[in-house]
């Protein structure tokens, strides 16, 4: 069993994608990794690495071919069908690049659906929706239409809603991939204080250095494993952000 | 290179075309067979009785052609949503406007041409037996009705064509308007529309107006005669309209303030109709109205199915008299589940007729009882012997079991010792009343064809209430059956108008499940979702065109006048066909579901 303060643990996880009767790929080699409570990491790694695969298995979204994971002392690998639906609701917020948010309702409907969906009385969840816009400044934007925002104002919506329920981790894939600089430093900065605030903790997939900075560890993954590891200490970002460079130029070589 | 690539997008998607080839095909074979039923010259005049009913035909071949329009509009709007992004892409990878332009028309053109094909086909078939099946089931015969007939072919393939190829520059058109992005992000854009109170109010005002009034048209129509209809028509239409576009965004907006809202999918839901019923306003009132229309022909068809009899049980006491009856006749007499029956022996000489009143006294002549408007109820009785001297030898019915060339003869009543002496031609006749009409149909056509050959009064005639039904049949039987057939034509049609116009949103709905999927809703909440809102989307409809058909109805009191009445019966007519209408909704919800869930575990 894992330690109270371990929010995400992985043992020998593999993913083989294909049928044992076609061409089989195998995009994830015997992963072992854990997250502990609060704390915020980062995954890098070139195109095709396998990072995407990866947050896929511990979000539930894809099943592994061998392996465990255990999320908030859950373990994934064994849940089917309603469980998986419901880990996903409660234990799990994600943001993803292209924002995912449904356009047939407001900002605020779209923050309340995780809320909705665990059958939260109407009062405490509009609260829950004005903390969390508050903390993240879309308060006044919750009665416009995703059509109606901005990305960089989409994806604090798609952030709040990820939030709103205080999943156990936050999960993220490249989730400034679709932003300009000045939103994507926003939103990470967004991410930093949540992180520090509400002890929540937060996982990022990336392949953008700058973003990484943003973590208190980094794993790098090449060809479906995890190649080094690096962590940020005490030193502050911009020299994190360089010694992320360093890493990246000798990890690509 | 492109004609390749599209040709791939087709493959990808060959299962939703599928859907559309067959409601396509299937369209185009219920209109053949309605044209070659509508446009068989031989047939028509064939059927004396069925031509007085061609000015229904004509009211049913314009409704049908208005369906078949609408039908084909919204089964090109679900082809181009499934295609709008493929070529949205071909066109950013730098395929001309114009090169795309021919591709989409050459693939409308085509679908259409080869559903056309088909469909004639299908109708030919159906024309041969489902045609015959159906009139089998009422117990009509219609003469003269072959499966092909070519001007109805040519018909047919004319309409399906020129309607493909208008289809095919419409989309040609929307393509070479709208721009490469907008393809391509199609489905992403919502439009929100906005509530204007002022407005609404007005509108849903008018809206019951023109309710009113198209429903008192229908009503009136003895007043009106044939401007009934197209009066209704218009002001139905409006009506419906503008009390959609007036009450159901309200309804929805305020319902999405409610604590309701906030649980589960519900607010989704809500959400999903809102952005959705807009568009759906015009289809909504068009489906409402073939939804009434298929309904009422159904309902009337069936009125006429059950009423008739009853109607032709006023014209007599009996059904049938048989006069002097042959061994032959006996034994189809001995198949009839009789209620009553009398034998009386006559002696006709001069212009008298003479009753044994002993024979009288054993079996009371049944009489009618007349309204004092002089219309006849549907109730019998009988009167002593001494009363049935005095006024019951006047009764028609009684009459009319002794005619001759000279007309009826006068009838009277001896006592056994007299009758014995009486001179004259010996006749005996028995009357016999069956309980239902429909039931004995068969022995009773037979025994009026021999009681014909060797009884007929003037003109070919038989006496008793058969021979009316029989040509009441044969009058209204054309009504019956083109109620019946349009009935289940417009139902095939609405319900797939409205399948189409719905699954034309499947596409972009697909995104919306995946997002909720991710978000870790169940799939049984989506799966429940979803059949909401379709079901939704199918009772707006259904439950205006009940009402509509409840109101329409008005429309064919004069033409059912008591005993009968278009209101008697219609709960089990309104149970089949809404049955049906539910299994439309069951395959259209299965459709959706089939675009549109998200695989359990991955992609
Ligand atoms: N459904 C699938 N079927 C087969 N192979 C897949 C599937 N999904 C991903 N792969 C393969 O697995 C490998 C890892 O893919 P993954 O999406 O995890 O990469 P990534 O690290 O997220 O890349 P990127 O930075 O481009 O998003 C790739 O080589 C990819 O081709
Ligand atoms: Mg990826």
């Amino acid at each position: 069993m894992t330690t109270a303060t371990t929010v995400v643990d992985v043992h020998g996880l593999e993913k083989t994608y294909g049928k044992a009767n076609e061409r089989q790929y195998r995009a994830l080699k015997d992963i072992n990794f854990s997250v502990a409570e609060g704390e915020f990491v980062g995954i890098m790694g070139a195109s095709g690495s396998g990072k995407t695969t990866l947050l896929n298995m511990l979000s539930t979204l894809d099943t592994p071919t061998k392996g465990d994971v255990i999320v908030n002392g859950h373990d994934v690998t064994k849940m089917r069908g309603n469980q998986l639906a419901d880990f996903r609701a409660q234990e799990v917020g994600f943001i993803f690049q292209d924002f995912n948010l449904l356009e047939s309702l407001t900002a605020e409907e779209n923050i309340g659906l995780p809320l909705a969906l665990k059958g939260t009385a109407s009062k405490v969840m509009d609260q829950a929706i004005h903390e969390v816009a508050e903390t993240l400044s879309i308060a006044d934007l919750l009665q416009k239409y995703p059509a109606e925002l901005s990305g960089g104002q989409k994806q604090r919506v798609a952030a709040a809603r990820a939030i709103v329920h205080h999943p156990s981790i936050l999960m993220g894939d490249e989730p400034t991939g679709a932003l300009d600089s000045t939103s994507a430093r926003e939103l990470l900065d967004l991410l930093t204080t949540i992180n520090q605030k509400q002890a929540m903790s937060v996982l990022l997939v990336t392949h953008d250095p700058f973003s990484a900075s943003f973590c208190q560890r980094i794993l790098f993954i090449k060809d479906g494993q995890i190649g080094s590891e690096l962590k940020r200490g005490s030193q502050d970002r911009a020299a994190f952000y360089q010694q992320i460079l360093t890493e990246l130029g000798t990890f690509n070589e | 290179m492109l004609g390749k690539l599209a040709l791939a997008g087709i493959k990808n998607r060959r299962r939703d075309y599928l859907v559309l080839l067959a409601g396509l095909t299937m369209s185009a074979a219920i209109f053949y067979m309605f044209a070659n039923l509508a446009t068989n010259r031989a047939f028509i005049k064939a059927n004396a009785v069925v031509s007085q009913a061609s000015l229904i035909f004509g009211f049913g071949a314009v409704l049908l052609i208005l369906i078949t329009v609408v039908y084909i509009m919204y089964a090109n709007s679900f082809l181009l949503s499934m295609r709008q992004h493929d070529y949205g892409l071909f066109m950013m990878l730098g395929a001309t406007r114009k090169r795309v332009g021919e591709l989409v028309f050459l693939e409308t053109l085509i679908l259409g041409t080869i559903a056309t094909a088909i469909g004639i086909v299908l109708g030919l078939l159906m024309s041969k037996f489902l045609v015959g099946f159906l009139l089998n089931m009422l117990g009509l015969h219609l003469a003269h009705l072959t499966a092909a007939y070519v001007p109805a072919i040519i018909a047919t393939a004319v309409l399906y064509v020129g309607l493909f190829i208008l289809a095919s520059l419409f989309n040609l058109v929307r393509l070479t308007r709208t721009t490469v992005l907008n393809l391509l992000h199609s489905d992403e854009q919502a439009n929100q529309p906005k509530v204007k109170p002022f407005r609404q109010l007005i509108q849903g005002t008018l809206g019951i107006v023109f309710l009113a009034i198209g429903y008192w048209a229908l009503a009136a129509i003895k007043v009106l005669q044939v401007m009934a209809i197209p009066v209704a028509l218009v002001t139905i239409t409006l009506g419906t309209y503008l009390l959609f576009r007036a009450t159901i965004l309200v309804i929805i907006r305020g319902l999405r303030h409610t604590a309701w809202a906030k649980k589960h999918l519900n607010g989704f839901l809500l959400g999903q109709l809102n952005f959705r019923v807009h568009n759906y306003t015009r289809m909504l009132t068009i489906v409402s109205l073939l939804f009434a229309m298929a309904l009422g022909a159904i309902t009337v068809g069936s009125g006429y199915h059950k009423q008739l009899p009853m109607m032709a049980k006023t014209i007599g006491t009996y059904t049938i008299a048989v006069h002097d009856k042959t061994p032959v006749e006996q034994k189809l007499m001995d198949q009839l589940h009789v209620a009553y029956t009398a034998t009386y022996t006559q002696k006709r000489q001069g212009k008298m007729v003479y009753y044994n009143a002993d024979e009288i006294a054993k079996q009371p002549v049944e009489q009618q009882r007349y309204k004092k408007s002089g219309q006849p109820e549907a109730q019998l009785y009988t009167q002593s012997l001494k009363d049935f001297k005095k006024s019951g030898t006047q009764d028609m019915d009684f009459m009319a079991l002794a005619l001759g060339k000279i007309g009826a003869y006068t009838p009277k009543i001896l006592s056994a010792e007299q009758f014995a002496k009486q001179t004259g031609k010996t006749v005996t006749v028995t009357t016999i009343r069956v309980k239902d009409l429909q039931q004995d149909k068969k022995p009773l056509k037979q025994l009026n064809k021999l009681e014909n050959k060797r009884f007929a009064a003037p003109d070919g005639m038989t006496v008793g209430s058969y021979q009316g039904f029989e040509m009441m049949n044969g009058f209204f039987g054309g009504l019956e059956f083109m109620g019946y057939f349009l009935g289940i034509a417009f139902l095939a049609m609405l319900a797939s108008c409205l399948m189409f116009k719905i699954l034309s949103g499947a596409p972009g709905d697909q995104r919306r499940y995946r997002m909720l999927y991710k978000v870790g809703v169940r799939q049984n909440l989506m799966r429940w979702g979803i059949a909401k809102e379709i079901g939704i989307l199918f009772l707006i409809p259904g439950i205006m065109g009940v009402i509509d058909v409840l109101f329409g109805l008005q429309m064919f009191k004069p033409l059912m006048s008591a005993p009968m009445s278009p209101y008697l019966g219609i709960g089990s007519t309104f149970l089949i066909f809404i049955g049906l209408y539910v299994i439309y909704y069951l395959i259209t919800l299965a459709l959706y579901w089939r675009i549109v869930l998200p695989k359990t575990t991955t992609d």
